[in-house]
């Protein structure tokens, strides 16, 4: 739209719409006459035009919809097409039709590759995983890798390696479930005489090298070694690991993995493992400035295992969700045209009950 | 078309495609344990060395735990493969689940999304049927960092070569939210520091107050408020480039002086008749006057057509077309009220002020109008500050008017006010940044120290030194009735009961067992307390009837967990944590032996007696 059109297209508004279309964008708007509001609503648009144009686009579109009960219904059964908004869908975005053109991959493709990969194969660790078990020798380590990458492999080797030379190991989990888990696993890994795990009430073999229990647990343990009671042997600590992290957002919580790491003994190292976070700089930086030696970083947002996203009807039919078989990052819109089609036809026939919001 | 696809459907579905074992991440329990139900009557039941593997497996599991021995789901689960997984099972079921799907037993596990975050549970697919979460009692869009978290579960490593995430949509989906969760970058997370008392007890306890303030800086918070400190500080240096053609001229503080000399100079000019006439509130109604606007006069109603000032008076006049026809010029005072909405009217330059076709619409429209209109809200300013005394009468004193550098001040003055203002605002903000925790610290202190736990030099009294140890959520609360002597003479049951009463945040309702009517009075008189201590600290819910359930739990040591369950409509995972909530908070009290050692006794009975059956499997 040129400017010309635009200003051509706000002059045949009422200037209710374009009351409404001011608002949040022209101070005192409701002071200024038709012609003098146009003036500024234009110098406005040029901040952000797209942004602009798309809503006066939403609010000549549902126009009609409102008051006038006139000439509407003469049209309304014929066209099923030009969906009453209120779906948080963008008019705006609708004359991108000839995407849908494009082809997208044949279900096949996209099941292709399902299935278990030969079993003969030994473990072998990754790269990142040698790296954050090499760096914790010297400093602390945040690792942010997506779900299922294996962080548990850098906390067992991490684990035995301290043990080994004689140093205490906490492992924190933020749920008791998920430290009963662990529990159960490391006490296979390490034999059960090593491993223990302490709760508010209770304490299951607390002498052991290497100790489970949740953040607040850890906390509660360092206020006391603050106020002079030293109650597990913190002197020997050699490392804590907090998993599951990105806990240190959590509203009600997260302020409990702050004091722990800020309270944590700086002869003890530091692991920090978490999911996918998008400042995971931010909270090593962080380390970086209140700890003794510089934290170090590993993060990669690559899965292991590759993931495809797929759609399915309520009438058991399948379909890629992307055009491509792997996830289009950064390209939300590029749907394959068959599920953009069967999800149109659910929202369709869904309509008048579904919308909640 | 039904809204949703049906289970078994789902499970044919996925079967047929080899995309088994697969979480099916349903909105509520009730989905879950719906769609088990679903299985009820179904054919699809697996062969019998499938059945019989999982059989093995169970009875792993039943020989350590076994409160599931008579589970109702196992039936279904052994014949079908699939199975439920939600807070509302006990945890030792939730393992039993775990497990069968660790050993690849079963093909779907029905589950909500609070197990999306931390439990070790993969699958080769995941299946997802909305677009938000239930989050402190509102529906909240998932993160781009929950979706990924949660489609994360697909594809086990060394298991699968790839993993699937399968959208099926319900009436509660956006897809867009969907999309945008696998394709983007998850979002940056955030400090959520929060001061508690227990927290500023504590960190006084092991430092001096001086010392406080070092650590505080040491968190993350402060390490985010740094950063957009940062960001400030930058583009204060910026502003003071801009700022540097405006240095010191005339006078060192040019600017100020000028703003003074030009403050007192228009309010001279200014004291012409129409500030005598008009009162701020006329003036403040006369700018929303304009064409279009409706307004009333008494009883009859108006468009306004034009706004004006009278030759003689300068008083503020409208001219109106009135209901009927009339077009009238009245004094903007005469107006009554003035509606929230305005008439399309195309304005002219000469009476009637709009064109004639404007004026047939405006007509008819204003007989179409509704009886009652909305009132536009105005805000009446306050009179314009007078300028002090002081400065008027110095106004001879100004050097502006014959000073070299007027007309530079006077062309630099607007932008150059306008940096300085930006200037000290970010001066503002930047000092808040740095300095916010440790206000808030401090705000507690005066809390603690109004409440005697801490004494005016902010050390720990007798009462604080105990109340240090009480660190969970409503310490104040507790350690006050501790203070109180509240429980004096409480048995296990009452204790523990008020105290599951002060742990339970949950609001679903449901039927309870009766309290005893010790226990309502107590209780009665905790609420009293949280009440008054609410400026300080949010009250908690205090239920009687969760009271109750706890109560009748360690009341009579010989009630079994299956007779606790069938008195109350609660779930068996929320009795169970709310009895664990409780265990934590009694274990609390059960420190202060030093102190309290009547109650500390009183608790650790309790927890004796609570901890029994199901409660006693796991550490
Ligand atoms: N280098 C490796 N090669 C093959 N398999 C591995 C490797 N490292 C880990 N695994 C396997 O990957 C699976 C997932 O690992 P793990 O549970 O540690 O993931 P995670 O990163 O902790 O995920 P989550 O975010 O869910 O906690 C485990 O079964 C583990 O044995
Ligand atoms: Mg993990």
């Amino acid at each position: 739209m040129t400017t010309e059109e635009l200003e051509q297209l706000l002059a045949q508004q009422p200037i209710a719409l374009l009351h409404r279309l001011a608002r949040g964008r022209v101070q005192r708007h409701f002071r200024a006459g038709k012609r003098r509001l146009i003036e500024v609503l234009l110098r406005h648009s040029a901040e952000n035009r797209a942004g602009f144009e798309s809503d006066l686009m939403i609010l000549i579109g549902e126009k009609p919809a409102r008051p006038a009960p006139a000439p509407a219904p003469l049209h309304a059964p014929t066209a099923r097409k030009p969906k009453p908004s209120g779906a948080p869908r963008r008019p705006g975005q609708r004359p991108a039709e000839p995407e849908s053109q494009e082809l997208g991959i044949p279900l096949s493709t996209w099941l292709e590759g399902l299935g278990v990969p030969s079993s003969s194969q030994p473990f072998i660790p990754d790269a990142w995983q040698e790296a954050a078990i090499a760096k914790l020798r010297e400093s602390d380590v945040v690792v942010s890798v997506p779900t299922g990458s294996g962080k548990t492999y850098v906390a067992v080797e991490a684990a035995r390696r301290a043990i080994a030379e004689n140093r205490t190991v906490i492992y924190t989990s933020p749920l008791k479930a998920l430290s009963n888990t662990k529990y159960t696993e490391f006490s296979k890994i390490f034999g059960a005489d090593q491993v223990g795990i302490l709760t508010g009430d209770r304490r299951e073999n607390g002498q052991a090298p290497l100790l489970i229990m949740t953040t607040e647990i850890l906390r509660n343990l360092f206020y006391d070694a603050g106020g002079g009671e030293i109650d597990v042997r913190l002197d020997t600590l050699g490392l804590v690991i907090l998993d599951e992290s990105q806990y240190i957002a959590d509203p009600e919580r997260g302020v409990v993995w702050e004091e722990t790491i800020i309270f944590c003994p700086s002869q003890a190292k530091l692991l920090l493992l978490s999911a996918s976070i998008g400042n995971p700089h931010d909270i090593a930086d962080w380390l970086t400035s209140i700890r003794q030696t510089p934290c170090h970083l590993i993060k990669h947002s690559t899965r292991t295992v590759p993931l495809r996203a797929g759609y399915l009807h309520p009438n058991g039919k399948l379909s890629p969700l992307f055009r491509t078989a792997g996830i289009p990052h950064g390209h939300p819109s590029h749907l394959h045209p068959e599920a953009k089609r069967l999800f149109e036809q659910y929202e369709d026939e869904t309509q008048p009950s579904g919308r909640r919001r | 078309m039904p809204p949703s696809i049906h289970p078994v459907d789902l499970i044919v579905a996925l079967r047929e495609k080899h995309l088994t074992p697969a979480i099916v991440f349903l909105t509520s329990r009730r989905a879950c344990d719906e769609a088990m139900q679903a299985f009820d009557h179904s054919h699809i039941v697996l062969p019998p060395v499938r059945q019989e593997a999982i059989a093995a497996v169970l009875e792993k599991v039943i020989a350590q735990y076994p409160s599931i021995a008579e589970h109702p789901l196992i039936p279904i689960v052994q014949r079908i493969g699939v199975a439920a997984h939600h807070a509302g099972h006990l945890p030792s079921w939730k393992i039993a689940v775990e497990e069968l799907m660790r050993h690849g037993c079963l093909d779907a596990v029905f589950a909500t999304t609070t197990l999306a975050a931390g439990v070790d549970f993969p699958a080769r697919t995941v299946i997802i049927t909305q677009s938000s979460i239930r989050k402190s009692r509102d529906f909240m869009d998932l993160t781009i960092g929950e979706v990924q978290q949660i489609a994360g579960r697909a594809g086990r490593r060394g298991k699968d070569l790839v993993g699937f995430a399968i959208v099926t949509p319900s009436p509660y989906i956006d897809l867009t939210v969907l999309t945008k969760g696998f394709t983007g970058h998850p979002e940056a997370i955030n400090s959520q520091f929060v001061i508690s008392y227990p927290m500023v007890l504590n960190l006084l306890k092991a430092h001096p107050l001086d010392q406080i303030q070092p650590i505080l800086a040491k968190s993350f918070a402060q390490f985010q408020l740094n950063q957009r400190a940062e960001v400030l500080e930058r583009k204060l240096d910026d502003l003071r480039v801009q700022m540097d053609p405006f240095g010191p001229r005339v006078c060192t503080d040019w600017i100020t002086e000028w703003q003074t000399f030009d403050q007192v100079r228009r309010q001279k000019s200014h004291r012409v008749p129409i500030k005598k006439f008009e009162s701020p509130e006329i003036a403040a109604r006369f700018h929303f006057l304009t064409p279009g606007r409706i307004v009333a006069f008494g009883r009859s109603r108006g468009v306004v057509l034009r706004q004006y000032r009278s030759k003689g008076q300068k008083s503020p006049m409208i001219t109106a077309l009135r209901q009927g026809g009339g077009i009238t010029e009245s004094p903007a005072a005469t107006v009554t009220e003035i509606s929230d909405r305005i008439l399309d009217c195309v304005d002219a330059p000469i009476y009637p002020w709009c064109t004639p076709e404007s004026v047939e619409d405006l007509l008819h429209n204003l007989d179409e109008l509704p009886t009652k209109l909305p009132e536009l809200p105005i805000l009446v300013p306050k009179d314009n500050e007078p300028i002090p005394d002081a400065i008027v009468q110095t106004l001879g004193d100004f050097a502006c008017p014959a000073c070299p550098s007027r007309a530079a001040c006077q062309s630099d003055y607007p932008l150059a006010s306008k940096l300085r203002q930006e200037q000290h605002r970010h001066v503002k903000s930047i000092q808040a940044l740095r300095t916010s925790l440790w206000h808030r610290f401090q705000e507690k202190i005066d809390v603690l120290q109004q409440f005697g736990y801490l004494t005016p030099a902010s050390r720990l009294t007798d009462d604080g030194e105990w109340a240090r140890l009480i660190r969970i959520d409503h310490s104040l609360l507790i350690t006050e009735l501790l203070r109180a002597d509240a429980f004096n003479g409480a048995d296990p049951a009452m204790l523990a009961a008020v105290m599951s009463s002060i742990s339970n945040d949950d609001d679903r309702p449901g039927s309870f067992p009766r309290v005893s009517s010790g226990l309502a009075s107590l209780l009665g008189q905790v609420r009293k307390l949280a009440a008054s201590l609410s400026p300080h600290e949010e009250p908690p819910l205090l239920r009687a009837d969760i009271a109750a359930v706890t109560e009748r739990w360690i009341g009579d040591p010989t009630l079994t967990w299956i007779g606790l369950c069938k008195s109350t409509s609660m779930a068996e995972g929320d009795i169970y944590r709310l009895l664990a909530r409780t265990l934590e908070f009694l274990s609390q009290l059960h420190t202060l032996k030093g102190t309290h050692p009547g109650l500390a006794d009183t608790a650790s009975r309790a927890i004796a007696t609570l901890r029994r059956g199901v409660l006693e499997e796991l550490p």
